[in-house]
């Protein structure tokens, strides 16, 4: 997985992100993602997976004067409920139908992404594969565990009235998807592939 | 549930349901087409092969399915969920309440779960006093509503936005202004939020089992299915054992085949991995059976445990656009449901629902697992008539098609029903008196549809040997010196004889010897249709012997030659002398249009070109598409060698209404479909319509004459005759006419 990205399928990836509803935005590291999260909202979830792998994310947020919540604790839901914006740590991205996928075993990891309003979704460019064969790969290869992931892709959304599309449904109204483009030696420390 | 009748009834008193649901039925199919089309891009592959590869591992599982739900139980049970397996609904009822009650559960937030659906599991909680509450939108509008979904996937589809907001304002107990879509879905986050934080136990479903790591794969869009996964202490699955897939690569599959066919979105927002509990959860995966196993041992059905539950089916469904999923279906609804309901809640549940299938075949094309529903419906059929089970019109049905297999008996009958009916014949049909016409039930039941005129003598008479004048050959003799039986067609022969008769010139006009055996009946088609397929042997048979020799056969009717094709090989299969010889005279059998245009009477370009520049529209008879395969080969005969503009049909291959025996069980339901085809006719302007099958022809000439149009019906062979050289009128048959206009 730390090929380097053929343009094209970072092309591809970008196109099927975008029509999926998310928004698109590559950037040189994670400094860059905490300035668009911080121009966001001054409170931040991190998923605690993410804390814990990347400490830096957490110093850099604080050092912009961004508020950090960690939901950690006896009732992560509680933590962040309607929290306005959060950051979680793909494994890869499918350029094939635009998703991320998220392995959130813990509660706290998962109750950062369904009960945030805007959810900011981080992956290096090497961690982008070509087809869904590629999470597959993934999963099989853990024998699913650790026993959570999710192939995201877009906004929550409903059409179950009159099949009236509407976004921002039970899970977040806003996706914004950023690719690492691979430059900041930070983006990697994480990969385990 | 009430009883099927009391729920037709309530569907076809309100046209919410029909406007709303053919809207819908329009939309997802122009979503579907386009997404399936890209889907065949990027793989490089079509639809067909796509699908049957997806099917192939499905149907792989189930060859050795313990095996696989051995598998998947120990990798399950591995990553620490408690897998029970469960026969019955009542099994998997107690299962889990006897979770909740070591939960200390009262609170059950579900996501959504058809299978909690096939076993009542809602009702019999609140019996015990546990409050289940649906926490996808659709599923949550229908329970304050009370009411149980109508469609696989939109469970609310039948409900407009304006009943809705009614609801929300009465239950909510604030104002939800209808067009407001946006402020209701909301409301459904801030509703639900603390109930997902309250419950003891979250329940869901699963879209597929992985035995290869004991994964359950989740989709969904609103995001309240992960959060009934992961915010409750419990997280019980419901599941039916046919969703296993042996790998993660196979689920893949699926999801590529699954949201497209489902709501037209290429994957959707959450395709979730869940593989045991999360830390500090219990995770129970009750796994149901409930008929599945005897389904896989009855070969002609266990295809249908394929399914992946995408709605597909409904979606194309003339009848189910007319009145949803409430009357087409039990718990499962749309065809697929008219398959399975007889394992999973009794031949009784699915009586009703049966009834109204048109065998259009239009299921079976967009199924993403290739599941021959249209045939299995006519297994079920069978099953129903023979088991005895109440149906709409069944003992009638049952005597008429006894009588219908004696031929002279229906001749004499339809001599005689020409000679008591000659005083009501005008334009073309049956000129019902007031008297009658004007009474209920008569004028719902039958006066959307003037019934036909019945000549006195059968086309068969007027095709004796020498009777017919001689017709100016055509400058083109593709058939100079071929022989060919002509197979009339049972109903065209008695109630519309100007199609066989039109047939015959222009088939004599293009050089053919044109024969007419004299003991042709009925290729058994309607017997079929109506679930007696004893009966139907028997009238293929007869045909068989009738046409006996190896001269072409041609038929004006496409739906015998779909009968001859498609459906004697599957009735004749356990008689092989039959199915040879039903074999062998399908290959030398052609209806009109494919013995024009790909078999030996092609007409070059122009040959049929009178000057006539009258633009037509052109309605393609729905088995002919979807089980011939036929395509526009009607519309390019008629631009290429007749010369004539055909203006495109809107939902050109839909059933007009008259397929299966549902206009004569289902008169109401009938004229729905009738109404949205003649709908689409008004839409091009045009005043002539053309189509080769005869049961199409008498419907919506029945219709156009019933409605007031001016629309001239014809079949192909009527209009192409029309413009031979010594044509005087479209037909030639004395007393036949040939529109209700």
């Amino acid at each position: 997985m730390n090929t380097t990205t053929a343009p094209n399928l970072l092309q591809r990836f970008a196109a099927r992100v975008t029509e999926a509803s998310s928004t698109y935005l590559e950037v040189a590291g994670w400094q860059q993602v905490v300035e668009h999260a911080g121009g966001y909202s001054e409170v931040v979830a991190i998923a605690p997976s993410l804390a814990a792998a990347q400490p830096e994310v957490r110093e850099l947020l604080e050092a912009a004067g961004v508020r950090v919540v960690v939901p950690d604790g006896d009732d992560p839901a509680a933590e962040v409920a309607d929290v306005p914006v959060a950051i979680v740590r793909a494994e890869m991205g499918v350029a094939e139908s635009g998703s991320l996928l998220v392995s959130e075993h813990a509660l706290g990891d998962r109750v950062v992404t369904m009960l945030c309003h805007r959810l900011i979704q981080v992956v290096a460019a090497s961690d982008i594969v070509d087809r869904l064969e590629g999470a597959a790969e993934w999963l099989a290869a853990r024998n699913g565990q650790p026993g959570f992931a999710s192939l995201m892709t877009g906004p929550s959304r409903t059409a179950d009235i009159e099949r009236s599309l509407t976004i921002g449904v039970q899970g977040p109204d806003e996706v914004d998807v950023l690719v690492l483009t691979a430059t900041d030696p930070t983006a990697t420390t994480e990969d385990d592939a | 549930m009430k009883p099927f009748d009391e729920r037709l009834d309530t569907a076809l008193a309100d046209d919410n349901v029909r406007t709303g649901l053919t809207s819908f039925q329009r939309g997802w199919r122009e979503s579907r087409d386009t997404m399936i089309g890209a889907l065949e891009e990027q793989e490089g592959r079509s639809f067909d092969e796509l699908r049957q590869e997806f099917a192939a591992i499905k149907d792989g599982v189930r060859d050795n399915w313990d095996h696989y739900i051995d598998r998947f139980t120990a990798n399950a049970t591995a990553a620490g969920a408690t897998v029970t397996r469960v026969g019955t609904p009542a099994e998997a009822n107690e299962a889990f309440v006897r979770i909740a009650r070591d939960a200390d559960a009262d609170l059950v937030v579900k996501g959504k779960s058809m299978v909690s659906e096939e076993i009542g599991l809602n009702h019999y909680l609140e019996d015990v006093g546990i409050t289940p509450v649906e926490t996808d939108l659709g599923e949550w509008i229908l329970q304050l509503a009370g009411e149980t979904p109508s469609h696989l996937v939109m469970p609310a589809i039948h409900k407009r936005k304006e009943q809705i907001a009614e609801l929300f304002t009465r239950v909510l107990e604030r104002e939800f202004p209808p067009d407001d879509i946006d402020r209701m879905v909301k409301v459904a986050r801030t509703e639900l939020r603390q109930k997902f934080l309250a419950s003891g136990i979250g329940l869901s479903g699963a879209n597929a089992l992985i035995a290869e790591g004991g994964s359950i794969m989740l989709i969904c869009n609103e995001g309240n299915n992960r959060m009934s996964v992961a915010l409750p202490p419990v997280h019980v699955v419901t599941v039916g054992i046919e969703k296993l897939v042996p790998t993660y690569a196979d689920a893949m599959k699926q999801v590529r085949l699954l949201a497209r066919s489902a709501t037209g979105q290429p994957i959707t927002v959450y395709t979730n991995f869940v593989t045991g509990p999360r830390p500090g959860q219990q995770q129970h995966i009750l796994l149901l059976d409930n008929g599945r196993t005897a389904m896989n041992e009855d070969p002609d059905v266990a295809a249908a445990l394929r399914c992946i539950r995408c709605g597909a089916c409904a979606n194309v469904c003339p009848p189910y656009g007319v009145v949803g999923g409430h009357a087409f279906g039990h718990v499962y609804t749309g065809a697929i449901g008219l398959v399975n309901t007889e394992f999973h809640h009794g031949i009784e549940e699915v009586a009703g629902p049966q009834s109204l299938c048109v065998s259009c075949g239009a299921c079976a094309q967009v199924c993403p697992t290739d599941i021959p529903l249209p045939m299995q419906i006519l297994e079920i059929r069978q099953d129903v008539v023979e088991s005895g089970a109440a149906v709409p019109g069944g003992r009638i049905a049952h005597l008429g098609i006894g009588a219908f297999g004696h031929r002279r008996l229906v001749d004499l009958g339809f001599r005689a029903l020409g000679i008591a009916t000659t005083p009501l014949r005008r334009d073309g049909v049956t000129k019902i008196p007031a008297i009658i016409a004007d009474r209920e039930p008569f004028a719902t039941r039958v006066g959307w549809r003037s019934p036909p005129a019945i000549p006195v003598r059968p086309a068969r008479d007027t095709l004796k040997r020498g009777k017919l004048a001689e017709p100016t050959p055509l400058d083109a003799q593709p058939l100079a010196g071929r022989r060919v039986q002509l197979f009339l067609q049972c109903l065209s022969d008695r109630m519309a004889p100007e199609i066989p008769i039109a047939t015959a010139k222009l088939l004599r006009a293009a050089g053919a010897h044109v024969m007419v055996p004299r003991e042709q009946h009925c290729c058994g088609l309607p017997a079929y249709d109506a679930g007696e397929q004893d009966a139907a042997r028997d009238m293929v048979r007869q045909t068989m012997q009738t046409l006996e020799g190896i001269d072409d056969v041609v038929t004006p009717a496409s739906s015998c030659l779909a009968m001859l094709k498609h459906d004697a090989p599957h009735l004749l299969r356990d008689d092989l002398d039959g199915l040879e010889r039903s074999q062998q005279l399908a290959g030398r059998t052609y209806d009109l249009i494919s013995y024009l245009t790909a078999g030996p009477g092609r007409l070059p370009a122009g040959s049929l070109d009178n000057g006539d520049r009258t633009p037509v529209t052109v309605h393609r008879f729905c088995q002919a598409s979807n089980t011939l395969g036929r395509r526009d080969a009607i519309e390019q005969l008629l631009r290429d060698v007749a010369g004539v503009p055909v203006v495109p049909l809107p939902e050109a291959s839909e059933c007009c209404g008259f397929g299966g025996s549902t206009s004569v069980r289902h008169p109401e339901v009938s004229a729905g479909i009738l109404d949205r085809k003649l709908g689409c006719v008004d839409r091009t302007e045009t005043s002539i319509l053309i189509t080769d099958n005869p049961g199409c022809i008498l419907h919506l000439r029945g219709g156009v004459h019933a409605s007031g149009r001016e629309v001239r019906v014809l079949h192909l062979a009527e209009y192409l005759a029309g413009r031979l050289p010594d044509a005087t009128s479209a037909d030639g048959s004395p007393d036949a006419s040939t529109n209700g206009a």
